[in-house]
């Protein structure tokens, strides 16, 4: 079989793989950013990766190969903070999205200077121009390389690590998922290390001729600065890593746990009591313990779990909702999901848009029933272009006193494909039309594999979540979604889930996270699988224990039903949804639910808390009684 | 006032529950530590075994001379409109036609109708038997036993002689609603007493036949209500032994003379499961009926104490009537879909809890197996069963 090996192709993980092809004349070798590198591990896309450690401890069940590290001991010159002003006074970091391990590095050391400046994430290629005043930059790899000495002010990490706790800091290592690779494989990583270290020279000389760095400092970089151990000093280090960061709460609970290691420690697993319990504090989990405790515990225990995390984040008692309504402004799409049964394709005879006197009534009847908000959503439909958005948003806002939750993702995409303009510039100028916020459907499973299935032509993960990551940079707040139980398995949803909290970690734009399974009706193409009612409530309670960072859960009653709905009340969630007047796209695929404001405040009451209305950023609009 | 661990120490020794303790359970805001209990007395039971059998309602008449507050067909008169009365070739035929796939059982609950022979009753479980011998004939409730006997001048051990003669072969546990007489006089006063009902069951079970038995909750009743009525139950089921399943039944509102009360809620649903199963330590099933509570909820209700979902049904018409949103009938397949979707193990029973068949569980989720090996040191005694 061949071995599918990733790497990041960093000047400074150069040596470790670039004799790999000698090494191991059987894998294949792909090169990518520290962040694909990881996705590729965690989605089955390479059996064994060079990627960040802070990955590995987000997964959980990650093995790492001894002997082979990326870090340092002392100053590592390729991780660092810049600034214009005193690292200690910044309000502002810029970072590169692509290394897990170096933002939660970084988060550790500002803390210990006192301060915890915002993190914007961006792009490589933007990041260095944003150093300004108080905005700082987190840059990383051979970007920091080429930046050295250009700002007054810089925070080596890895020197300040050292400074801090005596030990070598580790970056990236080579992982797989448990079981694997095994010691022969190991073995071989190890010979091309081997082999790689003497090309030291060749390297730095060819990448100084590539960069027009100079050479002298680059050959001091791959031979002083960067060290290659993984031993026990290198460990240390990183067992004290990551500690610290969960200690913070940046990381779920990690062991460095080493391929071909059967020593007691790691082999026997933690027991799902002790899991529970330390869920149920509220501690950070990894995608790993996600799945156990969904798989694993009772529906009684991780349901109590959840209700102990919910009872913390809103010691209130009060579980709100919202009179909204969702209008469907098109059904027609060029996406065909294979799971929909709501689109029609371009020039279908029952296509349509909706008419600014059929939305005017819809918006009346809202603003009468002392509804406030529109959601709306609908297909991809290209007739429509930016302008009539805009206008629309436009005539909306100043004909009703409504929120204008509008537009998922893939809508926002598909305008600035259209448009030829990008994401940040369509979002900015539907938010300057009227736009209030952004609903989180069409996340889906936020698993390539899964996607490509169900929905060939949506947008990618990585899109999906990058136009979120713009719409909380430019203020409006979004919720969060998963439709599960396609051909998705328990272990994609975690990495669902743990996509949306880094992101989340990042930006913080999320108000809120909502769950469903898929509602399958006739005549799609995709059999539900793994659906049903104890399924939902599990997989909600596991989402609040996993979302330390996302502040609400709701229930969604639309799809699951008001009774499962009410339940799932003990089960995680602290909102019920909204009172909806239409959901075209759910009641395509034969699922209609229908309740007003006084039965949906019973069955809050019912289920034991005190209701009361919100907005879209979850304020209350009425005093819980 | 008895404590959750109290009551969880008691269970453990498998000691029987008292009133206050199933009123506190009813009162405990804790639903979820309440099912877990609930749970373990039902996996001691039964582990995961799931049961449901391929069963048929028929429903031969709808005229009912009671007046029942809680029913859509209160008080309907022969030519009213909606009222209907099956020729007895009319009922046959819903069992012809189904010859190809045949239920095991048919459950025939109906009105109170003044104006048919007994004979016609006679008849009706006689052509059953003839196209199917071996159909069990589950009919009746002992509301209608009542009636009999009253109607065409009988004890109720001739009315059981006669039907048993015809193939009559259990007894479904309908028309127990709540026992109570502060609440039976206001919900159906005319029709059998909760004492009357109560002994209907004692006599059918002296005469050999297994019943089941139901009760009406979430209109007008408390829990003292509910728990009284209960009670009453596990005193019977002490003498005679004869009650197979407890079925709690939600009232649905629509269509009947307390439309204005709310439905009783999922929540309430799960919580009278789930003390139904602590309290009646005699009975050895609790039944989800998932026509009362939908399938979802019927489905998390295996996990607060439930060990049957009923069948697949077919046509189902009362809770129809009263607005219930739930199909009329599941297929085989979706009831064992339903159940190994829950983790737990489908077995397909006859009436009288016999294994048709037990089909192999899901993969997912193992949390029922891996729990209960963590879970081996909490043993629970099963009660009487």
């Amino acid at each position: 079989m061949t071995v599918r090996v990733a790497a990041v192709g960093y000047l400074n993980a150069r040596p470790l793989w670039d004799k790999v092809p000698v090494a191991m004349p059987e894998a294949s070798l792909s090169l990518a950013s520290p962040r694909e590198v990881a996705r590729q591990l965690a989605e089955d896309e390479a059996d064994v990766a060079l990627m960040p450690v802070a990955a590995a401890a987000a997964f959980g069940d990650v093995e790492m190969v001894p002997g082979i590290a990326i870090g340092a001991r002392g100053p590592v010159r390729s991780v660092v903070i810049v600034s214009q002003e005193p690292i200690a006074s910044l309000s502002e970091i810029a970072l590169d999205l692509s290394s897990r391990t170096s933002v939660v590095l970084g988060r550790l050391l500002l803390r210990r200077l006192g301060t915890a400046p915002k993190f914007l994430g961006m792009e490589p290629g933007e990041i260095a121009s944003q150093v300004a005043g108080s905005r700082g930059a987190l840059i990383i790899g051979d970007a920091a390389l080429a930046l050295e000495n250009k700002f007054p002010h810089v925070l080596d990490l890895g020197q300040a690590w050292f400074e801090w706790t005596g030990l070598p800091f580790v970056f990236a290592a080579w992982c797989a998922r448990e079981g694997r690779i095994d010691r022969a494989q190991a073995s071989l990583l190890a010979r091309a290390k081997e082999l790689g270290l003497e090309e030291r020279g060749r390297l730095a000389a060819e990448y100084a001729q590539a960069s027009g760095l100079d050479a002298a400092s680059l050959q001091s970089y791959l031979h002083q600065s960067i060290r290659y151990d993984l031993g026990d000093a290198e460990r240390a280090g990183l067992e004290r890593f990551f500690l610290e960061a969960n200690r913070e709460n940046l990381l779920p609970r990690a062991k460095v746990r080493l391929v071909g290691d059967a020593s007691a420690q790691v082999a026997v697993p933690e027991a799902i009591d002790s899991l529970l319990s330390r869920a149920s504090q509220g501690e950070r989990l990894s995608a790993a313990e996600g799945e156990r405790l969904f798989t694993e515990a009772s529906l009684h225990e991780v349901g109590a779990a959840a209700d102990a995390v919910r009872a913390r984040k809103h010691p209130e008692g009060v579980v709100t909702y919202i009179v909204d309504r969702n209008i469907n402004y098109t059904n027609v799409c060029t996406t065909s999901c294979r799971f929909c049964a709501f689109y029609r394709p371009v020039g279908h005879a029952e296509g349509y848009v909706l008419s600014r006197e059929v939305l005017a009534e819809k918006m009346q009847e809202v603003v009468d029933a002392g509804g406030v908000q529109i959601l709306l959503q609908g297909g991809l439909n290209p007739n429509l272009r930016i302008e009539w958005y805009e206008d629309l948003f436009r005539w909306m806002k100043q004909t009703f006193p409504l929120g204008l939750h509008a537009l998922s993702p893939e809508e926002i995409i598909h305008i600035g494909e259209i448009e030829n303009l990008p994401v940040e510039t369509v979002l900015s100028r539907l938010h300057a039309a009227g736009l209030d916020s952004v609903p989180g459907g069409g996340a889906e499973i936020l698993v390539d594999r899964v996607r490509k299935v169900i929905a060939k032509t949506k947008c990618r993960s990585e899109a999906w979540l990058s136009v979120m990551r713009v719409a909380h940079r430019l203020g409006l707040r979004s919720s969060a979604t998963m439709m599960y139980g396609t051909t998705d398995t328990p272990r994609d949803r975690m990495l669902h889930l743990l996509k949306l909290r880094e992101l989340q970690d990042e930006t913080g734009g999320f108000t809120a996270f909502f769950c469903w399974d898929y509602q399958h009706e006739q005549g799609t193409h995709i059999l539900p699988s793994q659906t049903g009612t104890e399924h939902y409530l599990r997989m909600q309670a596991v989402a609040r224990l996993m979302f330390d960072n996302v502040d609400h859960v709701g229930a969604s009653w639309v799809t699951q039903g008001p009774d499962v709905g009410q339940v799932a009340l003990r089960f995680g969630a602290d909102d019920f949804g909204s009172v909806m007047f239409e959901e075209n796209v759910v009641s395509s695929a034969g699922t209609t639910f229908r309740i007003d404001a006084a039965a949906i405040e019973g069955r809050i009451r019912e289920a034991g808390f005190r209701p009361a209305r919100r907005n879209v950023k979850y304020d209350w609009l009425t005093v819980p009684e | 006032m008895p404590t959750l661990s109290d009551i969880e120490a008691k269970v453990s020794r498998g000691e029987r529950l008292v009133t206050e303790d199933a009123l506190f359970l009813f009162n405990h805001p804790d639903l979820l530590a309440v099912g877990q209990l609930a749970n373990r007395v039902r996996e001691a039971k039964h582990g995961d075994r799931t049961y449901f059998n391929k069963n048929m309602r028929v429903e031969v008449t709808n005229v009912c001379v009671a007046s029942c507050l809680f029913c859509s067909f209160a008080k309907l008169e022969e030519g009213s409109p909606g009222a209907h009365t099956m020729k007895l070739e009319e009922a046959w035929r819903e069992l012809e036609t189904r010859m190809d796939d045949p239920p095991s059982e048919i459950h025939i609950v109906n009105g109170l109708h003044p104006g048919l022979p007994f004979s016609y009753y006679e008849d009706l479980i006689k052509g059953f038997k003839r196209i199917k011998p071996d159909i069990h004939m589950k009919c009746f409730t002992a509301v209608e036993i009542h009636f009999f006997a009253q109607h065409y001048k009988m004890t109720y051990e001739q009315v059981f002689e006669k039907l048993k003669a015809a193939g009559l072969d259990s007894l479904p546990g309908g028309g127990a609603e709540i026992f109570h007489p502060e609440v039976r006089s206001r919900i159906s006063d005319d029709k059998a007493t909760g004492a009357e009902w109560l002994e209907v069951h004692r006599i059918a079970h002296r005469m050999g036949l297994r019943t089941n038995a139901t009760m009406l909750f979430g209109h007008i009743e408390t829990f003292e209500h509910r728990v009284d009525h209960m009670q009453r139950l596990r005193d019977l089921q002490d003498e005679t032994k004869g009650f197979q399943a407890f079925i709690p039944l939600a009232f649905h509102p629509d269509g009947n003379g307390m439309k204005n009360l709310p439905a009783p809620t999922a929540i309430d649903d799960l919580r009278t499961i789930a003390v139904s199963r602590l309290f009646l330590d005699n009975f050895d099933h609790v039944k989800a009926y998932w026509v009362s509570s939908t399938p979802d909820v019927a489905q998390i209700a295996l996990r607060f104490g439930a060990d049957d979902l009923d069948g697949t049904i077919v046509h189902e018409t009362i809770y129809q009537a009263a607005g219930s949103t739930s199909p009329q009938g599941l297929s085989y397949a979706q009831l064992v879909r339903l159940i190994r979707e829950a983790g737990r193990i489908p077995v397909e029973r006859d009436t009288l809890y016999n294994v048709v068949k037990e089909h192999p569980r899901a993969a997912m989720p193992e949390a029922a197996v891996k729990v209960k090996d963590r879970k081996a040191h909490l043993h629970v005694i099963g009660g009487a069963s």
